[in-house]
């Protein structure tokens, strides 16, 4: 009798089905995992940013990025645990004809879009020319590379599909429960929509100034306008859904990373009230980072702010004071956008501190220095570079990146590094060359720049 | 009317006459024998024509008469090679004079001569076409491949098959195990097996050998015969009992060098310039002064030379139970170093055995038990085993038996394997600071019960930076785990003629197995419960029919035909405590921080929950026509029908032909050449899916919080997969010369498996990481070899020669869409590959970068890395395996020795890789060209330290450029490449010396009727290696993941016994 062997072929143990709600959790708390993470295996942007240094082992802060396979987790992390699940939740919502109201298909299928967006902008942001258009597709293992620039055009093209399509008058369904950064709120998503373009537009603003004054004048009005605006995803206490930086530097119970001397220094010498938030005051009372690049005895230093490495510290995707500093360079490369560049800037600054808790009165103090306050004119992306640096703090990803667009604070390499540059990209991952031959393209170095970086 | 018919009987190699050989006319009651001088008479009836001469220990003649009166005859030596029965697939027996393909048997006795946890391991060396890879783990497992890896992504184990029964040989180690990431081997099931109860081992190796058990057999099988009880009548009763001790071999294990002490090179400790280089700087007894401390987090040797006239603060400093406590030492290298922490393993054996034999049946009944503690503290294995068989003639022409055997494993504190902290061999061979004395450590554990180490974050904080004190590892982070299996089956004889016999038979293979594993709170990271239980379930039932008739004189018809129904069940189910325990010293999964989650710590193994079903309907049906004992040509098919294929592919046939002949029966036997046989086959084998990877399906996640969390599956399974193949061929030919005294057989095979199943790694931009599909052809030929020869034979002496010799070529020729099969990843940058064009096994990594063959240097004189992870670095297949045993006997007394060998096949070292970079190996300190040590700062002049490596510029001209060292020879200086090793050895496997008491003495003790003493040594002396500090042989555990990959090796552990057997 073998008319039952198909049963065999069935897993007991794992779905055939899942409803979408599950992918887009899956996908915003994996995308916000790697984007926050600081292992040493896939997010070292906190070393490249020159925020951290290494104690006993300092070989990712000297630019080794190759031997654990640093590009090849992030890479695999971010296609196929996040965009696919995004991927595959667009899919089932689109199939699913149950909705009572097409608007609330409608704001689902906007949230999926905005968050593949936002995941795309950050994979080109990495690596430059990626699989795109083939991407994310079971039947073609062998997906051909897209241009990076032509991969944000339509990037901003789908974006603006998903905002148009965005119905605050109606609900996001059974998404209000799965949405772990906004609980479905559609203005929200609106304004986070806007915000991203914001940002994608001002990557821009070096290479296609054209497009991006059209894309920063279009977002300008809808951005985040307060801190309770951010895209902030709150972790828990239990494991394992806990806040990654815990897991690496508390539970691990390994102590592999101290601020570095880079920020601490400049930080001190602005006098910088977020100091006793950033860190832990070193036995002197004074706040020492350790040499970046080097290897640091972790008993000798300042440490990260038991703040954040909380289990249940909140991580962030976009932030309101990110998005001032944005509006401020905006405004300062005489984009069409209202405000001026100083009141701009003096807001990006403020909002930092507020996050950060710092009281009005030293916040007054710190922006009135003659180091800090706004001088105009043809110093503002040194300014705005610095400034943004120290606010990106703890965001290692966007501060590396607006480092790379900047150029300001003037990072340099550590005198043992594996280039005497910072590195600007992330190389392609070993197993595309492996699996991946005809169509990953050649000379694929760490300096190279992605097309956004003209200097 | 009768005749008489006289003549004399000799020895066809000696000439002598031969007395009380029995002299036949066949088909009648006439006979007789010859006398003292060898003549014989007979009378021969009329209508007869022909007389037999048979005598034990000679092959039988028959001669023709005609009109002779005188016949002398000269009686060869019997040749037991070629004469034996040999037991084929499904149980068939055949005389190896009939068989068309390779099979090479091992005498039972040998195994439990010289007794191993892993009776496996004894094929090492003996059998051409084998591979066997032993590690150097209590209880660990042993890789068997037979005729090389055929499969790219499944198992390529060979099958074992007991008295007809396959019997589960799966290791179930977790996948991080298997790729080096930590993790304990448990083994594999095959030792499950008594090995007193072992009466020989036979190893059918190609397919058309094979086929008969279908696809499970592709890779090969090694069939067991267990005893059957004594062939003389009455109760026979034999103990075995036995003991061995295991030492390490210091060749095996890292040397350590004694000059430099606990640091990173160049690092710098303190910020206060005065303070003394290499060590940190701190008011330890609060005089206002400061004073040199051993920087403890620094898990290296590459800090300060040592100076015995500076006193430092050492680790056991702040410990204030120490003796050392506030007591600054010399600075100076341990005197016991990490060679000191291994132990003598010790293991006894015993076992009894009782059977009888009567007019209508037999039956045994046996118990043994084997324990042995490792070379690590607090490990032991212990199997327990019970077997019973027994069979009865029921009534005429039926006979019923059956047989059941349980065996029970019980480990406890078997050895962490590979990157792990749980592993004591990744911090003494890669991060080990060699001022640290284990017997310090040892008294630190056991004077306080807690985990005092020498990697303490600081003066005042006393926990682990990285490492434990591994005596804390051994005795608080240890595992056990206990299998309980039960096999057998009982069947059903009928033979209604005795032409034609009917056999059916049921039989079962189950086993439950629980594995715990601990990290104890206090330990470096969190805190852990992890337990996995499993279960496995095999049920098959033969029904098959057996024809063997004569045609007519001269033509033999054999033919069988039968049905095989097999059911497969696998659940297993595995579960951590997350975020740590709650309680210490209570290993409960109750026990857990957090809700115990689904996937583990560091998120790389998922909770395990798996329960697969494999069913599989065979018909088989096979015919052997002999001609005389000249020409044999073989018939066989088989279909299966299995339940992890797609319903439109799960049925696939396969054939195979098979042929050989004697040609030595044309002619008349001479002394010189006694016989010879000629054989060819071709068959075609089909091979299923691994069961679930038809459908996919969603995974689900731990969820966060309230909010449910799925994920597209990972791997994508495919609707479409069809049955892969193997075809292969081969070719024998065996002879024997000088009165069968020496002779070879050799075999030249060629196996091509096609459209095979494929768990192919993807670009992960395609949004998954692996996809199932058919493609692939993986091609396997090769010669096996083996002799053997008698240069001397004597009444009382005799020395006899086996050797074997294995060369196999292994070449993946295509891949379908992919252009490289990712098999493992491995730290260090290192891959396991199949990719095409080259053989299974590639071992790719960064490699240096050559200028006309020469390694080019950078401008800091360190070799460059081409940066390349696809470059090809290394091949795992050995160029040829070979293995020669000499037996010396005298009298009673008989010494063999075996030598094994394996010449050529790379492995990737991460033990070197870290520990070069770290300075612990004697190979890091040692006087540059210059005359100076060669860690002393690299200057422009003749003080200089540092090496030139041998290389060139980037300009082509030879390198001039000092590198510092260690920096030079590690990880960080190199690329992935300098790791590789050959792994070619040779060693002295077995030396087994035996003794059988004699007849006389044995007689008068009364109610012995034998006594059997051996002492043995095993793996006794790797005569040749070339893998610095460590056993070529060595890996993490057997599969396919595993070769080629050494991090955290185990040294070799020498081993003497002794075995006693009695018979009453």
């Amino acid at each position: 009798c073998t008319d039952d062997f198909e049963e065999d072929l069935i897993d007991p143990r794992s779905p055939v089905e899942v409803p979408a709600t599950g992918l887009f959790s899956n996908a915003q708390r994996n995308l916000v995992d790697q984007m926050t993470t600081p292992s040493v295996n896939s997010g070292i942007f906190r070393l490249l940013a020159q925020q951290w240094a290494s104690t006993d082992y300092p070989r990712e802060s000297q630019y080794d990025i190759v031997t654990r396979n640093i590009p090849q987790n992030f890479w695999n992390e971010l296609y196929t645990d996040v965009l696919m699940d995004l991927r595959e939740a667009r899919t089932i919502v689109t199939a699913d004809e149950t909705f009572p109201d097409p608007a609330e298909k409608a704001n689902q299928i906007a949230m999926i879009e905005i968050m593949e967006v936002y995941t795309w902008s950050v994979l080109v942001n990495t690596f430059g020319d990626i699989p795109y258009n083939e991407a994310l597709n079971p039947e073609n293992v062998q997906p051909t590379y897209d241009d990076a620039a032509e991969i944000y055009a339509d990037l901003f093209t789908r974006l603006d599909a998903a905002l148009n399509s965005l119905n605050e008058s109606a609900g996001s369904g059974d998404f209000a429960a799965a949405d772990l950064i906004y609980g479905g709120d559609i203005e929200s998503w609106i304004m986070f929509g806007n915000s991203l373009k914001l940002r994608m537009g001002m990557t821009l603003a070096d290479v296609d100034e054209t497009t991006a004054r059209r894309v920063v004048a279009e977002a300008a009005d809808n951005v985040f306008t307060s801190l309770a605006d951010n895209a902030d995803f709150q972790y828990t206490e239990t494991t394992p859904n806990v806040n990654p930086i815990w897991t690496n530097l508390v539970q691990s119970g390994r102590n592999d990373f101290v601020p570095a001397n880079t920020l601490v220094d400049v930080m001190n010498e602005l006098d910088d009230p977020r100091r006793s938030e950033y860190f832990t005051l070193f036995s002197n009372g004074e706040y020492v980072g350790g040499t970046y690049g080097t290897g640091n005895p972790y008993s000798n230093f300042s440490h990260v702010n038991p703040a954040i490495t909380a289990p249940d510290f909140e991580a962030v995707l976009l932030s309101y004071d990110e998005v001032e500093f944005y509006l401020a360079e905006a405004a300062a490369r005489g984009f069409d956008v209202s405000g001026t560049a100083g009141e701009h800037y003096t807001n990006a600054i403020r909002a930092s501190m507020e996050y950060w808790g710092v009281p009005e009165a030293e916040i007054n103090a710190y922006l009135s220095q003659p180091e800090v306050a706004w001088t105009g004119g043809g110093n503002w992306r040194q300014q705005i570079g610095v400034q943004k640096w120290i606010a990106l703090y703890n965001r290692g990803f966007e501060a590396w990146t607006e480092y790379r667009r900047l150029d300001y604070p003037q990072l340099e390499a550590p005198a043992v590094a594996e280039f005497d540059v910072v590195p600007v990209r992330y190389p392609y991952p070993a197993a595309e060359r492996t699996l991946n031959t005809a169509n990953v393209p050649a000379g694929d170095e760490a300096t190279n720049r992605i097309f956004w970086d003209v200097q | 009317q009768s005749r008489a018919v006289s003549g004399t009987v000799t020895d066809a190699a000696t000439g002598q006459p031969l007395p009380g050989v029995s002299v036949l006319v066949p088909g009648t009651s006439v006979g007789t024998a010859t006398g003292v001088d060898g003549t014989y008479t007979v009378n021969v009836p009329e209508g007869s024509n022909t007389l037999v001469f048979r005598f034990i220990g000679y092959q039988n003649v028959q001669r023709t008469i005609d009109n002779a009166s005188t016949i002398d005859v000269s009686l060869p030596l019997d040749n037991q090679q070629l004469s034996e029965v040999v037991v084929t697939a499904l149980g068939i027996e055949r005389t190896r004079n009939e068989l068309p393909y390779a099979a090479s048997t091992i005498d039972g006795d040998a195994v439990s001569q010289t007794r191993q946890q892993n009776f496996t391991n004894q094929l090492s060396g003996k059998v051409s076409g084998v591979q066997i890879q032993q590690n150097n783990n209590l209880g660990g497992s042993t890789n068997i491949i037979i005729r090389g890896n055929k499969s790219i992504s499944g198992n390529n184990q060979a099958l074992f098959v007991v008295d007809g029964v396959p019997l589960d040989n799966s290791t179930n180690n977790t996948s991080d195990q298997a790729t080096g990431r930590g993790g304990y081997d448990y083994g594999n099931a095959a030792a499950d097996i008594n090995p007193d109860d072992i009466e020989s081992m036979t190893v059918l190796k190609g397919a058309a050998a094979t086929a008969l058990y279908g696809s499970r057999a592709a890779n090969g099988v090694v069939m067991i015969t267990t005893k059957k009880g004594s062939k003389k009548k009455g109760i026979g009763v034999t103990v075995n009992t036995g003991a061995s001790w295991g030492f390490i071999d210091k060749s095996t294990y890292t040397r350590y060098q004694k000059n430099y002490g606990e640091g990173y090179e160049g690092a710098t400790y303190n910020r206060n310039p005065s303070a003394l280089p290499g060590f940190w700087d701190i008011d330890i007894d609060g005089d206002g002064d400061t004073e040199p401390v051993v920087p403890t987090t620094q898990d290296a040797s590459a800090g300060a030379a040592f100076n015995p006239n500076l006193l430092v603060y050492h680790w056991d400093a702040f410990d204030p139970t120490s003796p050392n406590y506030m007591q600054a030492r010399p600075w100076v290298a341990a005197e016991n170093d990490p060679t000191t922490f291994f132990e003598d393993a010790y293991g006894t054996s015993h076992s009894i055995m009782i059977d009888g034999t009567g007019d209508k049946g037999y039956f045994k009944l046996g118990y043994g038990r084997n324990s042995n503690d490792g070379i690590l503290p607090n490990s032991n294995v212990t199997k327990d085993y019970l077997n019973f068989a027994a069979s009865y003639d029921v009534i005429k022409n039926v006979a019923a038996s059956a047989s059941i055997n349980y065996a029970e494993t019980n480990g406890l504190g078997r050895f962490g394997t590979g990157y792990s902290g749980l592993n004591p061999n990744q911090t003494f061979r890669q991060w080990w600071p060699v001022n640290v004395d284990i017997q310090d450590l040892k008294d630190a554990y056991f004077r306080t019960g807690e985990n005092v180490t020498w990697n303490r974050i600081s003066p005042t904080n006393a926990a682990p930076a990285y490492s434990d004190n591994p005596y804390w590892t051994r005795y608080q982070n240890y595992n056990n785990d206990n299998r309980r299996r039960l096999f057998g089956n009982a069947r059903i004889d009928y033979n209604p003629t005795d032409w034609l016999s009917i056999m059916g038979r049921v039989s079962l293979d189950t086993y439950d197995e629980i594995r715990e594993e601990r990290i104890a709170v206090g330990s470096q990271g969190v805190s852990e419960y992890a337990r996995q239980n499993g279960r496995f379930s095999e049920v098959n039932y033969d029904l098959m029919a057996n024809l063997n008739r004569d045609l007519n004189e001269d033509f033999n018809f054999k033919a069988t035909v039968g049905t095989n129904i097999r059911e497969t069940n696998v659940s297993r189910v595995r579960l951590q405590t997350n975020g740590g325990l709650v309680i210490p010293g209570l290993y409960a999964l109750t026990n857990s921080v957090s809700p115990i989650q689904t996937f583990g710590l560091g998120a790389t193994e998922p909770a395990t929950e798996v329960d697969t079903r494999l069913r599989v309907n065979g018909y088989f049906a096979s015919v052997t026509l002999g001609y005389k004992q000249l020409a044999f040509l073989d018939l066989a098919s088989r279909v299966d029908q299995s339940s992890s294929l797609p319903p439109e592919n799960n049925t696939y046939f396969y054939p195979s032909v098979s042929g050989s002949f004697v040609f030595s029966e044309l002619f008349e036997p001479t002394y010189g050449f006694t016989y010879g046989k000629i054989r060819a086959n071709y068959a075609e084998v089909g091979n299923m899916a691994q069961p679930l990877s038809v459908y996919t399906t969603y995974n689900l996640i731990t969820p966060f919080g309230g909010t449910s969390l799925a994920s597209v599956n990972s791997v994508r399974n495919n609707p479409n997969l069809e049955p892969e193949r193997t075809k292969s061929w081969e070719l024998g030919l065996e002879m024997t010369f000088l009165d069968a005294r020496a002779g070879f057989d050799v075999t030249y095979y060629n196996a091509n498996s096609v459209d095979q199943i494929l768990r192919a790694p993807v670009s992960r931009a395609s949004g998954i990481d692996y996809t199932w599909i058919n493609a692939g052809e993986v091609v396997n030929k090769g010669f096996e070899v083996s002799a053997f020869g008698t240069p001397v034979r004597t009444e009382d002496f005799s020395w006899t020669i086996n050797a074997n010799w294995t060369r196999n070529r292994n070449r993946v020729k295509d891949l379908g869409p992919i252009d490289n099969y990712q098999i493992a990843s491995f730290q260090g940058g290192v891959t396991l590959n199949a990719s095409e064009g080259e053989p299974f096994g590639a071992i790719k990594g960064p490699g240096f970068v050559y200028n006309n063959g020469q390694r080019v240097v950078g401008e800091d004189g360190l070799y460059l890395s081409n940066n390349d992870a696809n470059t090809t670095i290394g091949d795992i297949n050995p160029d040829w395996i070979g293995g020669v045993t000499n037996t010396l006997k005298y009298k009673g007394i008989s010494l063999g020795f075996l030598i094994d060998v394996k010449q050529g096949g790379d492995l990737f070292s991460l033990d070197q890789s870290y520990g070069l970079y770290t300075g612990v190996p004697e190979s890091t300190s040692f006087i540059n060209d210059l005359g100076n040590p060669v860690r002393n700062p690299v200057t422009d002049d003749e003080t200089s330290g540092g090496i030139i490596l041998p290389g060139v510029n980037e300009d082509g001209t030879p390198n001039d450029i000092r590198a510092a060292v260690p920096l030079a020879l590690g990880t960080d200086g190199n690329p992935a490449e300098a790791f590789i090793y050959d792994a070619s050895y040779v060693k002295l496997r077995e030396v087994t010396l035996g003794y059988s008491l004699p007849e006389s003495i044995v007689s008068k003790l009364k109610v012995f009727q034998g006594i059997d003493v051996s002492l043995y040594g095993r793996n006794l002396w790797i005569i040749h290696k070339n893998t610095p500090y460590s056993d070529p042989e060595e890996g993490l555990a057997a599969g396919t993941l595993s070769l080629g990959y050494q991090s955290g090796a185990y040294p070799t552990t020498r081993n003497v016994g002794f075995n006693i057997r009695a018979r009453f």
